[in-house]
């Protein structure tokens, strides 16, 4: 058996050599003769109502095939992840609800006639007064975006544990800041593409770069007055997700062109219609109050979220509440009080984001044990040492962690290793206009879905005595999961890693393993597969050594339920167990702040995740060194600009900055395996976590140089000389 | 539209295309050519994914117009490898260090890279850094595409002593 193949070995990633030799196929890079070419008509205004929509102009040109409105459709022509609140397409007298909503479409023969066929269109738009801003938006007379609803308020949460007010009178030192975190965009650097068609019994199948196929088919049938029977989605190489891609965007329109056309359909955003049109994170003010003891000791929390959902629900719901059971930071307080909202407001609409609602309230909690530390005058490793969770913790949300000893492995090996490497937080080295600082934060996130759903994946494996097939829904977004759920089976199965084929992610094929989101894959399929795969073994060798020709391949398909979870309770926010498991982390990083331009350099850093057990050590240090340098850009210089009036400022990647090579730090991954008891060979997950610490880090350091605490993200020149006074 | 007739050469072979005064290289590459490896992350030159060598110098793709590509010597992804023969050193290292996540930025960080190695076949990471500089990754945080360069000009040169003092031999 070829060690490299099993878990814990350092088997090269499946898809590697396709994508280097520019083999791999992008739904960009699917040409079909005679395939037709679409584009998206979309809103310039952030707020208005469509009085009509001529399209007749259009459909008479040239080479134009169809040209369709929300008027075309024949279901219910709306979607949406856990409400189907946005339009497909607009329709006379229907709402446009942010500067990209999507109004028509045009399938032509060449993509300059389908541009062409846009232009042609004529909309008169009877325009409303918009609200980008969240607070403004739950004013009493702020324009209502969503008319069935009777405010704003998309969704809240409360939670009351302990005695929060007996814990603040308990308290020596009470610290308070306000913070502020911006919209970013997922930037993955494939933009939306995707094609269509309709097959021989009517089925319209769609290729795209998607994180869960068969949430693209609910709701593309949906949408569209579909059967889900009558839909097949597959996914094709896709480039980078990171929660962008669970939203969707080219789905149903292209099933839409391919339905009404009868032909291939193709349909490719450019940088801009991906930055002005998809999902974004939400941004989060926050106000926070902390008390602690004179030793340290946190007495209680009192925490206010507002976030911006944007113009739709998308999953601000879900990610409003999961911030709530991560907001006090992976510190034991018992006594907390936090009131929690989000609003529609005229922006994109705001989704999932790797993280999910942790980053920004993550941010802040680490934001505030740096406060505490200074104010206490204690060690801020020494601070969080005291209050990490550890085995038998409880949470702020009431929830018992049995396991939780990861929390503090992860910050003494940060801090040994960059002790080592002559990094020590909060000496304050700092001296004349450019200043040295090394800081220290945490970070914390749940593992799979949580509050009550249940978190499930199936996976099939198809076994002959030399080798099998695994069959899983899960999406490789470029993580690399399709290499571990390999190394899984080929470790139960005891079979070379060649002898492993992997088919993934068509609805047609695969079964439904759920989303590649929320750091699941490895836990919850990594389960299935080998869950499945040792049972497929166990029938296989009851067959005896010569198995019949006829029995063979055995198949089993298994679906794994991860641990059950609750939801909070809607009064008092107590949770017996809102997550079933959670992932631990730590950084250090040095910085070099200019204080005369409030420009950062980020010179080192270290890096410590426990991610139970990993299943390929290099591809777990690729999601530490990638996800750290995405808190980085979160940290330092990333925000979606929107203007008051709704238009978007950042709509290129000269203006939506994101790290460069140049930006990056000497990154030291540390790797750390306490096993999850739950977990499949113990482990847990890494998808998310890696950038969770690092904004909080990043502001640490700074204070550690400057003496000034950041508490708006970015933490950009402009943020910085502002915090330090010296911009109005 | 006017519409030129260019003569180049991609990846050694000669290719005739007819092309339109606005057509981009990156456009003739991927949708007259089919060489897909070649990616358009923005089409307006700030993600690099584009890359392809010219002349033997890196340059984004979805910056030059097709028609000043006529008459020279472009090199994509597709063509890193030696001709009929395996893939590049760089090819291999990328595979080796892991530096291939979603992979829609590899074949310009490829590209990019090996218009490096052949200028500077012996390149400091901070060199490394600034030939790179161009090129937007999102996942990876770049740590192992550094590392995968650096490997790559390592087993480049040992090649190159290799060759020579076979050649010494015969002599």
């Amino acid at each position: 058996m070829s060690q490299q193949g099993v878990i814990g070995g350092q088997a090269k990633r499946l898809d590697a050599w396709d994508k280097v030799l520019g083999r791999a196929l992008y739904p960009g890079d699917l040409y079909v003769e005679g395939m037709l070419h679409a584009a998206v008509l979309r809103s310039p205004y952030p707020h208005a109502r469509i009085r009509s929509i001529n399209l007749e102009a259009a459909r008479a040109l040239p080479d134009v095939v169809v040209v369709l409105s929300g008027e075309d459709i024949e279901g219910p022509n709306a979607f949406g992840l856990i409400e189907p609140d946005q339009p497909v397409l607009g329709r006379a007298g229907s709402k446009v609800r942010y500067v990209g909503d999507a109004v028509a479409a045009a399938a032509a023969r060449t993509p300059g006639a389908a541009r062409a066929a846009l232009s042609a269109i004529e909309v008169e738009y009877e325009l409303l007064p918009a609200v980008t801003e969240p607070r403004l938006a739950l004013a009493p007379d702020a324009p209502l975006l969503h008319e069935d609803r009777s405010s704003n308020l998309l969704h809240q949460v409360q939670l009351r544990q302990g005695d929060v007010e007996a814990g603040f009178v308990q308290a020596d030192v009470i610290v308070e800041g306000v913070y502020e975190t911006p919209f970013i965009d997922h930037a993955y650097l494939q933009p939306e593409a995707g094609l269509a068609r309709v097959d021989e019994d009517g089925k319209v199948a769609v290729w795209v770069g998607t994180q869960w196929p068969y949430e693209d088919r609910r709701q593309i049938a949906h949408a569209l007055g579909l059967a889900e029977e009558q839909v097949r989605v597959i996914q094709t190489t896709t480039g980078g997700a990171f929660g962008g891609r669970e939203d969707i965007n080219v789905q149903i329109v292209l099933a839409l062109l391919a339905l009404k056309t009868g032909q291939m359909v193709k349909l490719v955003y450019d940088r801009t219609e991906s930055l002005v049109a998809s999902t974004k994170r939400h941004p989060f003010q926050i106000r926070y109050r902390t008390g602690a003891t004179k030793d340290g000791r946190l007495t209680a929390i009192e925490v206010e979220l507002l976030a911006n959902a944007g113009a739709y629900a998308s999953t601000s719901a879900a990610v409003l509440t999961t911030a709530v059971t991560v907001a006090a930071g992976p510190y034991e307080v018992r006594n907390a009080k936090i009131d929690a909202q989000v609003a529609f407001t005229n922006a994109p609409p705001a989704g999932a984001m790797r993280g999910f609602g942790a980053n920004q309230v993550g941010y802040a909690a680490e934001m505030q044990m740096g406060k505490l530390a200074q104010a206490l005058g204690m060690d801020a490793v020494e601070l969080r040492r005291r209050n990490l969770y550890r085995n038998g913790s409880v949470m702020h949300t009431g929830q018992f962690l049995p396991h939780a000893t990861g929390a503090i492995k992860t910050l003494d090996a940060a801090v040994e290793r960059a002790a080592s490497l002559g990094l020590v937080p909060g000496r304050q080295v700092g001296r004349g206009p450019k200043r040295r600082g090394v800081g220290v934060a945490c970070g914390f996130k749940n593992i799979g879905y949580n509050l009550g759903w249940d978190d499930k994946s199936t996976a099939v494996v198809e076994l002959y005595p030399d080798r099998a097939t695994v069959k899983i829904g899960t999406c490789d977004v470029g993580q690399g999961s399709t290499t571990i759920f390999a190394q899984m089976a080929a470790t139960v199965l005891e079979l070379p890693l060649a002898a492993i084929s992997m088919v993934v992610s068509d609805t047609d094929i695969v079964p439904d393993s759920g989303s590649c989101s929320a750091s699941r894959s490895t836990f919850v399929t990594g389960h299935a597969v080998m869950k499945a795969a040792a049972e497929a073994e166990r029938r296989l060798a009851a067959l005896g050594p010569n198995p019949p020709a006829d029995a063979l391949p055995v198949v089993v398909e298994h679906t794994y339920h991860a641990p059950a979870t609750t939801p909070l309770d809607p009064d008092t926010g107590y949770g017996e167990k809102p997550n079933y498991t959670y992932a631990y982390g730590a950084q250090v990083v040095e910085v070099e702040v200019d204080t005369s331009t409030g420009e950062v350099e980020l010179l080192r850093a270290v890096a410590a995740h426990d991610v139970g057990l990993a299943i390929n050590p290099n591809l777990v240090e690729g999601q530490i060194e990638g996800g750290f340098v995405m808190g980085q850009g979160y940290g330092m210089m990333e925000g979606h600009q929107l203007r008051a009036d709704g238009q978007p400022q950042t709509t290129t990647l000269a203006t939506f900055l994101i790290p460069t090579i140049l930006d990056v730090p000497e990154i030291v991954p540390i790797i750390l395996e306490e096993p999850d008891p739950d977990g499949p060979a113990g482990a847990r997950g890494v998808g998310e976590v890696p950038m969770l610490p690092t904004p909080g880090v990043i502001a640490d350091a700074i204070y550690d140089a400057t003496g000034v605490w950041v508490d708006k993200l970015p933490c950009s020149p402009e943020n910085i000389l502002r915090a330090m006074g010296r911009l109005d | 539209m006017s519409i030129h007739t260019i003569e180049l050469r991609v990846n050694g072979q000669p290719r005739l295309a007819q092309v339109s005064g606005t057509t981009t290289l990156l456009e003739l590459l991927r949708d007259q050519l089919r060489l897909t490896g070649t990616k358009d992350g923005c089409s307006e030159g700030d993600c690099g994914a584009c890359t392809v060598i010219m002349d033997g110098q890196a340059v984004k793709s979805c910056l030059v117009l097709a028609v000043q590509a006529d008459g020279s010597d472009v090199t994509t992804v597709e063509g890193l490898g030696a001709p009929g023969g395996g893939p590049h050193p760089l090819q291999a290292a990328f595979v080796e260090a892991g530096a291939v996540q979603c992979g829609y930025c590899i074949p310009g960080m490829l590209v990019a890279a090996k218009a490096l190695l052949d200028a500077n076949p012996q390149p400091s990471r901070d060199e490394i850094r600034w030939a790179l500089s161009g090129n937007l990754c999102r996942c990876t945080g770049y740590a192992k595409i550094i590392t995968a360069v650096e490997r790559a000009a390592l087993s480049l040169r040992s090649e190159a002593e290799h060759s020579q003092s076979l050649q010494g031999n015969d002599l």
